[in-house]
């Protein structure tokens, strides 16, 4: 559904949200038609150019969004690329569906039609640039050398030369001759990585002189287009990376846009730039008017238009032969519906005359123009969301209406891809890691057709030295454990099966390294525990082997898998179990499994921020389950409420916006993460990043108590408390010692009567008794309960003593009670208690509270008391 | 100590400066774990494998010395700022803020950590032009002292190293300078002369030459 909006300048910039596509447009030699496409649809539309209220024809053979087009030479042939990895050709403008001419292995990002119109090359996430014959429909040759995924190409006009570029900025000039690279410029243009929202582009000078490449800084940089010498760059207002180009076709002008979400019209001849124009959105696509010096553009929202004056009158036209239709200046705007739904002569006729009315009488009246402009935003929004709606849809295709329209988005993945936590994207000719953990790093680089890996602790005087290996199988995931580390790569063709390798560190058999082999599936994931290893693979099976490679127990997982952790005996995965809801978050589940007993402990929902992904998950030190997604938010699963997830750290509460947070691993009360300057959001592997320590806090609201971090720890110590009352009720169910974890105890219940004391303090500064009262009763010991009477005295609260001196009554009436009941509690508590054992034990379920806890609670408390007689005196 | 530096009384050997410069903190990265060590200078880590920690210099020395962490360079020690320091202490007349004992510190890393310092050669050569540019704005400086009656100096950001090489020098020639401008006083009581002829005989008080 392409809807029509003014792309004006001072357009309202809404940066978020966006589920940007990439679009293409094209104009037929004669002027008379406009193709549009959109890789979030899998119709075509050709657009009739002169009278722009005839509806458009749709083809929709695709099935999946459809991501370029090309047009023959002669427009007679149309061929468009798609995410559905088929080229298909069509009659030209009759638009009748002629042909799959080729079928990629991977999705198509580029096309190319020679000048001749008889060969048609292919390319995109496929390896190797594919030529056609586009009668025979044989493949004449294939071209390889590209690492990355291509993205644009083109024959030269002289057609000796074909030139092609990839995402990661490689450009590549071709003998069409010899089909050998003659010239091969590595990151000459920008890298976007696996961003395939992103393409770069490159194009022919239409006299094949030159070549226009996006370069670097924000410029285009001409290259000569038979030695593939820089020749100059153009350099101006573009703010970002360029991410289309277009000639005019007599070769005077280039239009380009940025993702700065302006176009730039420059002279190539002057070098200047001689117009310019800014849009709400990034164009992802234009295309000159054959004859004439008209721009159509599209962005990548699906919205276009025509830019009529896109040479300024002064400059020369392009061409005479305007017709009448596009004299005015500014924009001619189409209205296009291609839902098919929607789709009869009668809404769409009506559509577009108000619109153009609209245009009209914005060039009348600035306050009117405001006012729609508004509007229109408004609109803009809800097709936005109504967009949302539909994200991720992929997997019910036979849904209706709606099913058809299958919106594949660049940026946010449909369905999260199986990951493993701590890995890196790999990058040609970059070290990435490919585990990064609290105990060390595995990177990898490829290098000469082989990956080396090399495997490093951070401890270097506990771990293991393990020799760096030659990885012949291209290992993508790894799992690092003190004890060994696990690799797998996934299949690659029918010679290269997927394989899991484990390599133990220290055994006394030295070739005790073991690897499988899977037929018909791959692994997805790995992870590694105690004495066992997990693979899961793409046909949701679990695998677990034992260290010496004993295949123990393969388990069927009801979704595909997204990712697994291992600790000790545990083993986490996460998977998907449905479809995602429709406000497009996934829909997670996690199991937890006990592997020497065979239990699963744990399974449940895994919350996730609303619109966001799984970037990590795994074990804290102390083996507590938790997740860190794309929003910045830790959770830390809890028994709390039958087993809860405690949202404990938000990036976004910290206010470093220019940061980015690479979690390897958090305890009880730091996250450790490697922190990373915006835009980038994970590591390079040298230097070897460091780790950084963040405080774990609850994402509190705002008490205006002004003591929002007492607050926090507060909670954070009830949380550690609770924790270690059941890690005490387990230990001495299974008959363990659990005196130190007594001690800890209570040192927390000591920190944590000091907190509440200090927090006592804050609410009877900010008036508010009752919350007072009500942490008074949370004091567990009886020194505190008097510590706090002592306070309100001191601020002259006698009210509030008064009810602190019954609820001690209370408190030692219930307590008196309790210890002719439970003497044995006692007598335990006892036990563990250091030799200073005082006589004053009568009151206290443990004793020695008050022994140590004098120096620990009247410290901070003394000093407070002597503020509040400050304040006083203040007040006074 | 003092003592011990040979024929300049006042000044310190450059081991001497270099052995007070250990005392600077210092952040590692270290690779192995340990618990909080206690000295009477204070407490230092704990130590957790690739946390940065800050220590004293020569305890990331020797922990260096042993294989035990990587020292951090410090910010100033970057390429980028070294230049601008450069670039900035070739245009002005002032002395850049450095840290006070830049010249030990970044000799001891040459010496320890070389491994741990990106672009090596390049930071050394810079830090090496810097301090050339320095000592030769002190030796400029220093001719002023003669032309005029001068009483004091005032070298602002002027590092341990610059201070130490100068100081006998300068406050000789200083002491010198004072004894001949109250040449009357010399012959009055050694306790009267210290204070009395600085308050009267003041010169112009741009005579605090601002470095």
């Amino acid at each position: 559904m392409n809807i029509s909006t003014m792309k004006l300048p001072e357009a309202h910039k809404n940066g978020e949200n966006l589920r940007p596509s990439c679009c293409s447009i094209l104009w037929d030699s004669e002027a008379d038609h406009i193709v549009t496409a959109s890789s979030a649809d899998n119709s075509i539309c050709i657009h009739d150019a002169v009278s722009p209220s005839n509806p458009p024809k749709i083809l929709d053979n695709h099935r999946e969004g459809v991501t370029v087009l090309a047009l023959s030479p002669d427009s007679t042939c149309l061929a468009s690329g798609s995410l559905d990895h088929s080229v298909k050709l069509y009659e030209f403008p009759g638009g009748d569906f002629k042909t799959n001419i080729i079928t990629l292995k991977l999705p198509v990002c580029a096309l190319a039609f020679n000048n001749k119109g008889w060969v048609l090359a292919a390319a995109g996430d496929d390896e190797g640039i594919k030529l056609v014959n586009t009668f025979t429909g044989r493949i004449s040759r294939i071209l390889k050398g590209h690492e990355g995924s291509i993205t644009s190409m083109a024959f030269g006009p002289k057609n000796d030369y074909f030139a092609s570029l990839d995402s990661t900025g490689t450009f590549i000039y071709w003998d069409l001759v010899f089909g050998c690279t003659l010239y091969v410029l590595k990151a000459i243009a920008p890298n976007y990585g696996s961003d395939v929202s992103l393409t770069n582009i490159l194009a022919w000078s239409p006299d094949g002189n030159m070549l226009a490449v996006p370069g670097l800084k924000n410029d285009v940089v001409m290259y000569d287009g038979v030695t593939a010498e820089r020749l100059f760059s153009l350099r101006g207002d573009h703010l970002r990376p360029i991410c289309f180009l277009s000639w005019s076709p007599d070769g005077k002008y280039l239009a380009t846009s940025g993702l700065d979400k302006q176009i730039l019209i420059w002279d190539v001849d002057m070098k200047q730039i001689i117009g310019k124009q800014e849009f709400i959105e990034c164009i992802s696509c234009m295309a000159w008017k054959p004859h004439g010096k008209a721009l159509a553009v599209i962005d990548v929202m699906g919205k276009y238009g025509v830019w009529e004056s896109a040479v300024q009158s002064p400059m020369k036209s392009s061409s005479e032969d305007v017709p009448g239709l596009y004299v005015r200046n500014g924009f001619l705007l189409f209205d296009e519906e291609e839902e098919s739904g929607n789709l009869n002569e009668d809404s769409f006729g009506e559509s577009v005359p108000p619109c153009r009315k609209r245009l009209r009488q914005r060039h009348k009246n600035e306050d009117e123009w405001k006012k729609e402009n508004d509007d229109e935003l408004e609109y803009i929004l809800k097709f936005k969301s109504f967009e949302k709606s539909y994200h991720g849809r992929k997997d019910n295709v036979a849904n209706g209406k709606s099913g058809s329209r299958n919106v594949i988005s660049n940026v946010v993945p449909k369905v999260q891809e199986a990951f493993q936590p701590g890995a890196t994207p790999a990058k040609a000719g970059q070290r990435s890691f490919l585990c990064y953990n609290m105990l060390g790093s595995i990177t990898t680089m490829e290098h000469d057709g082989y990956s080396r890996i090399e495997i490093d602790f951070h401890d270097t005087s506990r771990g293991p030295r393990v020799p760096a290996i030659n990885d012949y199988f291209g290992f993508t995931m790894a799992s690092l454990s003190e004890n060994g580390c696990a690799f797998a790569n996934p299949c690659r063709g029918e010679k290269n099966m997927s394989t899991l390798m484990y390599q133990p560190f220290s055994t006394w058999d030295n070739n005790s390294e073991w690897s499988m082999q899977f037929e018909g599936e791959e692994v997805r994931v790995v992870a590694l525990g105690d004495s066992w290893v997990a693979a899961v693979t793409s046909i949701n099976l679990l695998r677990i082997f034992t260290h010496g490679g004993l295949q123990r127990y393969i388990l069927s997982l009801e979704g595909p898998v997204v990712t697994a952790a291992g600790f000790k005996d545990e083993l986490a995965v996460v998977m998907h179990i449905s479809p995602s809801l429709p406000s497009d978050d996934p829909m997670f589940e996690y199991r937890v499994f006990n592997i020497p007993n065979g239990t699963r402990p744990l399974r449940g929902r895994l919350p996730l921020t609303p619109g966001s992904c799984l970037k990590w998950f795994g074990f804290s030190d102390e083996g507590q389950l938790s997740s860190f997604d794309s929003k910045g938010v830790l959770r830390v699963y809890t028994n709390l409420y039958g087993g809860s997830w405690l949202p404990l750290f938000s990036a976004s509460k910290l206010n470093k916006s220019e940061e980015n947070y690479w979690v390897v691993g958090l305890n009880t009360r730091k996250l450790f993460c490697v922190v990373c300057k915006s835009p980038e959001s994970f590591p390079q592997c040298t230097p070897k990043p460091i780790l950084t320590l963040l405080d774990l806090s609850f994402p509190l609201a705002s008490s205006g108590l002004g003591a929002d971090c007492l607050e926090n720890e507060f909670m954070m110590y009830k949380m550690h408390l609770s924790q270690i009352k059941k890690s005490i009720q387990e230990m001495g169910a299974l008959g363990h010692d659990t005196t130190s974890l007594e001690d800890e105890t209570f040192n927390l219940e000591t920190s944590l009567d000091t907190c509440i004391l200090r927090l006592i303090a804050s609410c009877c500064n900010g008036n508010k008794l009752v919350r007072a009262t009500e942490l008074v009763k949370l004091l567990s010991l009886e020194k505190s309960v008097r510590d706090a009477i002592t306070l309100v005295t001191a601020l002259k609260l006698p009210n509030l003593a008064e009810r602190f001196g019954n609820i001690l009554q209370e408190k030692l009436h219930n307590e008196a009670i309790g210890n002719t009941v439970l003497p044995d509690i006692k007598s335990n508590c006892e036990d563990s208690i250091r030799t200073n054992n005082s006589a004053s034990s009568k009151f206290f379920t443990a004793p020695k509270i008050g022994k140590t806890s004098d120096n620990i609670i009247s410290s901070p408390l003394k000093h407070q008391t002597a503020s509040f007689h400050l304040v006083d005196k203040e007040i006074k | 100590m003092a003592g011990v530096s040979g024929p300049h009384a006042s000044a310190f050997s450059a081991a001497e400066m270099e052995f007070l410069a250990e005392d600077e903190m210092i952040e590692i990265v270290p690779n192995m774990r340990m618990e909080p060590l206690n000295f009477i200078s204070g407490d230092f880590g704990p130590f957790r494998p690739q946390i940065p920690t800050e220590v004293p210099l020569w305890l990331a020395v020797s922990l260096r010395k042993r294989g035990k962490c990587t020292i951090r360079t410090p910010e100033w020690m970057s390429v980028e700022k070294l230049t601008q320091v450069l670039e900035a202490e070739r245009d002005s007349e002032k002395f850049q803020p450095l840290p006070f004992h830049y010249v030990e510190i970044s000799r001891l890393l040459f010496d320890h950590a070389r491994e741990d310092i990106p672009d090596v050669y390049m930071v050394r050569s810079l830090i090496e032009d810097i301090k050339d540019v320095r000592f030769h704005k002190i030796g400029t400086g220093l001719e002023i002292i003669s032309k005029e009656r001068t009483y004091a100096l005032r070298l602002k950001n002027l590092s341990a190293m610059e201070a130490n090489i100068v100081r006998p020098f300068v406050t000789k020639a200083l002491e010198t300078f004072h004894k001949l401008s109250s040449s009357e006083m010399i012959q009055e009581t050694d306790h009267i002369s210290n204070r009395q002829p600085q308050a009267t005989n003041r010169g112009p008080r741009r005579q605090l030459k601002d470095r």
